[in-house]
């Protein structure tokens, strides 16, 4: 009965809110030659050179008038939303390989398999397959990644770790535990981790996680997983480092997010600290710490219900384009200016380090060997990308990671148990997924 | 006579529609979306009261209450309050508050972002130079975490909305006390009374309407404000500064479930309504003749 019913039925039957809304979401034209961009997040190094090879793009395609507008990366969804409703998104989306599946259960983005042609044939030869992979949802391309971050690293002060007596990083969880506390002195912390809820700082929790046999969500079953424990034992790691004294206090890691993080290590009060692949590549570290980076510590035995990963991945920069376009040529036109070599060279070392390129020819650049050997030395091997999966990425992901998000909060303050409290959040976090698949 | 009111209509006629299409025209909106049951853009049925239903049982909402009690009735009664004071002080004329007068409203002009993210910064545990200078002076043993704290948190975020929001009520309340005749003053003082019954029982009463009015408009600015602590906190620590505005974004922008944010809007409306009609009814007396005059 009460489905009997419709609102839009009831909204037309009062003139005065079918005046409004007819206002309210007015359509919005674009002309025929224009093209629109709309880009989030991206180191400020690769926020300049877009801008520059945007004028190299509008120089060799004269008829095309690109518009092109920059936005912080935490603001995404909400811009992309609120210009979907009002008709008003942009013809390109830039934006996150987390966000496919909810943009594509929204109708926003459009497979490129159905408008690119035989484009894509080109795209497949300059572009790693795993990497392109990040761009596949149910089976068809949504979007043409530039390049992947992967979780988890761990940045190290070398000469906090010869003080400490140690002559290479830790490898194992214990091992983690005991250079924590032996690098740990008066004002300087051990190791230092992110642990507010920006989305970043939970995928950084989650690369752990995985490793460790951990998952947010059984897709099959459609049950949140947050209480298992690969996840569990992975939030007790970060409550032992704390409770061992090897970490700043605990209030303080629930308002550092990774780029303080970053800082503090950078500036030396950190003997290590917590990040993706990208670590202080981007903000850099004072010149007298001297450091390096290595993929995030084992568990020493999984306990996870699901199968241990070396690495989760995304593509931060994935050109999409939307269902509103008005100009899909042109915008495919911009996907291939992008998937050329010189663009995807940005990412290759050369200017910009950050990244885990995405192109194929990238991968032949000196600097990014120089920067990045260990890297360069497993893509040639064929297992850089081994055992990687994707980051969460599923419809109501944002849902759980906020539960999980607040859960590793509570339970760094010692408000909760890790299993309290990741108890509690899969129980919240289930709710909500109900709710939205419905 | 007929010509002049079809005119008078005709003149009225674009605020009318302007109201319509921006006031009530969405606030009705949001009232169905209440009622009906959308996530992820699509409706799956209207006429359901399931969306409140979902919030009662939404053990975060009620931390979201109370956090939003603190922060709309504590900043208001603080920002009134501390306006107040520094109002009367501008009040006196002397070279200092002439200058202040113009100083005072930069924190009114800057940018929201702006201010979340110096305060957010100055406030930080490690790299804040509030907590720095509260350690280096010998007044706390180590560096607090204002932000990280969910036992200061909501109150960190109180203190800058008052530094925020304040000057603009100082400066009204300034206006106001200015305005109070001389020679009612004088003739209080003749009587014997002194400064602080001069205050409570002339200018008071005198400045009654502002007063009132500014208190108003505080709360509803408050209660509208989302930028200052979604920038600075994100509702967290472990929801510890989660507030209405915050919670709804999340619910609309991060779980795309807009009927129960909608809910939460309209709980939102009907309880800043029955706040400021609570407040003008107990004043009734003092502003209304006041403003009457």
């Amino acid at each position: 009965m009460i489905n009997a019913i419709n609102r839009r039925r009831f909204l037309g039957t009062t003139a005065v809110a079918g005046a409004v809304t007819l206002a309210t979401v007015g359509g919005a034209y674009a002309q025929s030659g224009e093209l629109s961009v709309w880009k989030f997040g991206g180191t400020p190094n690769e926020v300049e050179q877009w801008a520059g090879r945007n004028d190299a793009f509008s120089e060799a395609n004269p008829d095309v008038e690109l518009n092109y507008s920059y936005f912080n990366g935490q603001i995404r969804r909400q811009k992309i939303l609120a210009g979907f409703q009002t008709r008003r998104l942009a013809d390109v989306i830039v934006a996150f390989g987390q966000d496919i599946p909810e943009f594509v259960g929204f109708g926003m983005v459009q497979p490129l398999d159905d408008i690119a042609g035989d484009r894509i044939d080109g795209w497949k030869e300059r572009i790693v397959p795993e990497v392109l992979e990040s761009g596949m949802e149910d089976g068809k391309l949504y979007g043409l990644p530039t390049y992947v971050d992967m979780a988890s690293f761990l940045a190290v002060n070398l000469d906090a770790l010869e003080e400490a007596g140690f002559d290479r990083p830790p490898a194992t969880w214990d091992e983690l535990r005991k250079y924590a506390k032996a690098m740990t002195k008066p004002g300087r912390p051990g190791i230092a981790f992110p642990a507010t809820t920006a989305p970043v700082d939970i995928n950084i929790f989650e690369g752990i996680a995985y490793a460790n046999g951990g998952r947010i969500f059984d897709d099959e079953t459609g049950k949140v997983t947050l209480n298992d424990p690969g996840i569990v034992d992975a939030l007790q790691l970060y409550v032992d480092l704390i409770a061992d004294g090897s970490t700043p206090a605990a209030t303080s890691l629930t308002e550092t997010f990774f780029r303080d993080t970053a800082q503090l290590f950078g500036q030396g009060r950190s003997a290590m600290w917590i990040g993706l692949s990208w670590l202080n590549t981007p903000w850099g570290v004072n010149e007298d710490v001297r450091w390096t980076g290595v993929p995030f510590p084992r568990p020493d035995e999984a306990t996870g219900s699901f199968p241990p990963v070396n690495a989760i991945m995304d593509p931060t920069a994935i050109l999409m384009v939307s269902a509103r376009s008005d100009n899909p040529e042109a915008a495919i036109e911009y996907l291939d200016f992008w998937s050329q070599n010189e663009q995807l060279e940005i990412w290759g070392g050369q200017p910009e380090i950050a990244r885990i390129p995405a192109g194929v020819a990238a991968w032949d650049n000196a600097e990014l060997e120089a920067v990045w050997p260990n890297w360069v030395k497993a893509y040639n091997e064929g297992t850089l990308f081994e055992g990687a999966a994707p980051m969460p990425r599923f419809i109501g992901v944002s849902a759980i990671e906020s539960a999980l998000g607040t859960a590793i909060q509570e339970a760094v303050l010692g408000q909760k148990t890790p299993q309290e409290a990741l108890d509690d959040a899969t129980k919240a976090a289930q709710t909500q997924i109900d709710l939205i698949r419905g | 006579m007929q010509n002049d009111r079809l005119l008078a209509y005709f003149m009225i006629l674009p605020v009318v529609i302007a109201v319509l299409a921006f006031v009530i025209g969405p606030t009705y909106n949001v009232a169905t979306l209440s009622l009906t049951k959308i996530v992820m853009g699509q409706e799956r049925g209207f006429g359901t009261f399931s969306n409140f239903t979902s919030l009662t049982a939404d053990p975060v909402f009620w931390l979201v209450m109370k956090n939003t009690a603190i922060w709309i009735l504590g900043g208001t009664c603080l920002c009134v309050l501390v306006g107040l004071g520094v109002g009367t002080f501008l009040a006196v004329d002397s070279k200092l508050t002439g200058t202040l007068r113009a100083l005072i409203l930069l924190p009114w002009v800057l940018p929201d972002v702006v201010t979340a993210m110096a305060w957010k910064w100055m406030l930080h545990g490690q790299v804040g130079i509030i907590g720095q200078t509260l350690e280096s002076t010998g007044m706390t043993e180590g560096t607090i975490s204002f932000l990280g704290d969910p036992n200061l948190v909501m109150w960190a975020l109180v203190v800058v909305l008052i530094w925020r929001k304040m000057p603009l009520v100082a400066l009204i309340l300034c206006a106001a006390i200015r305005s109070v005749p001389d020679d009612q003053i004088e003739a209080a003082r003749m009587d014997g009374a002194s400064p602080l019954e001069r205050f409570r029982f002339v200018i008071i009463p005198n400045i009654a309407f502002s007063l009132t009015a500014v208190t108003v408009i505080s709360m509803i600015w408050i209660t509208a404000e989302f930028a200052l602590p979604w920038i600075m906190t994100g509702g967290g620590p472990a929801n510890a500064s989660q507030i209405m505005s915050t919670y709804i974004y999340q619910q609309s922008f991060e779980f795309f479930n807009w009927g129960v944010a909608s809910a939460m809007s309209v709980i939102n409306l009907v309880m800043l309504a029955s706040i400021v009609a609570l407040y003008l009814y107990i004043n009734r007396r003092s502003w209304a003749s006041e403003g009457s005059e």
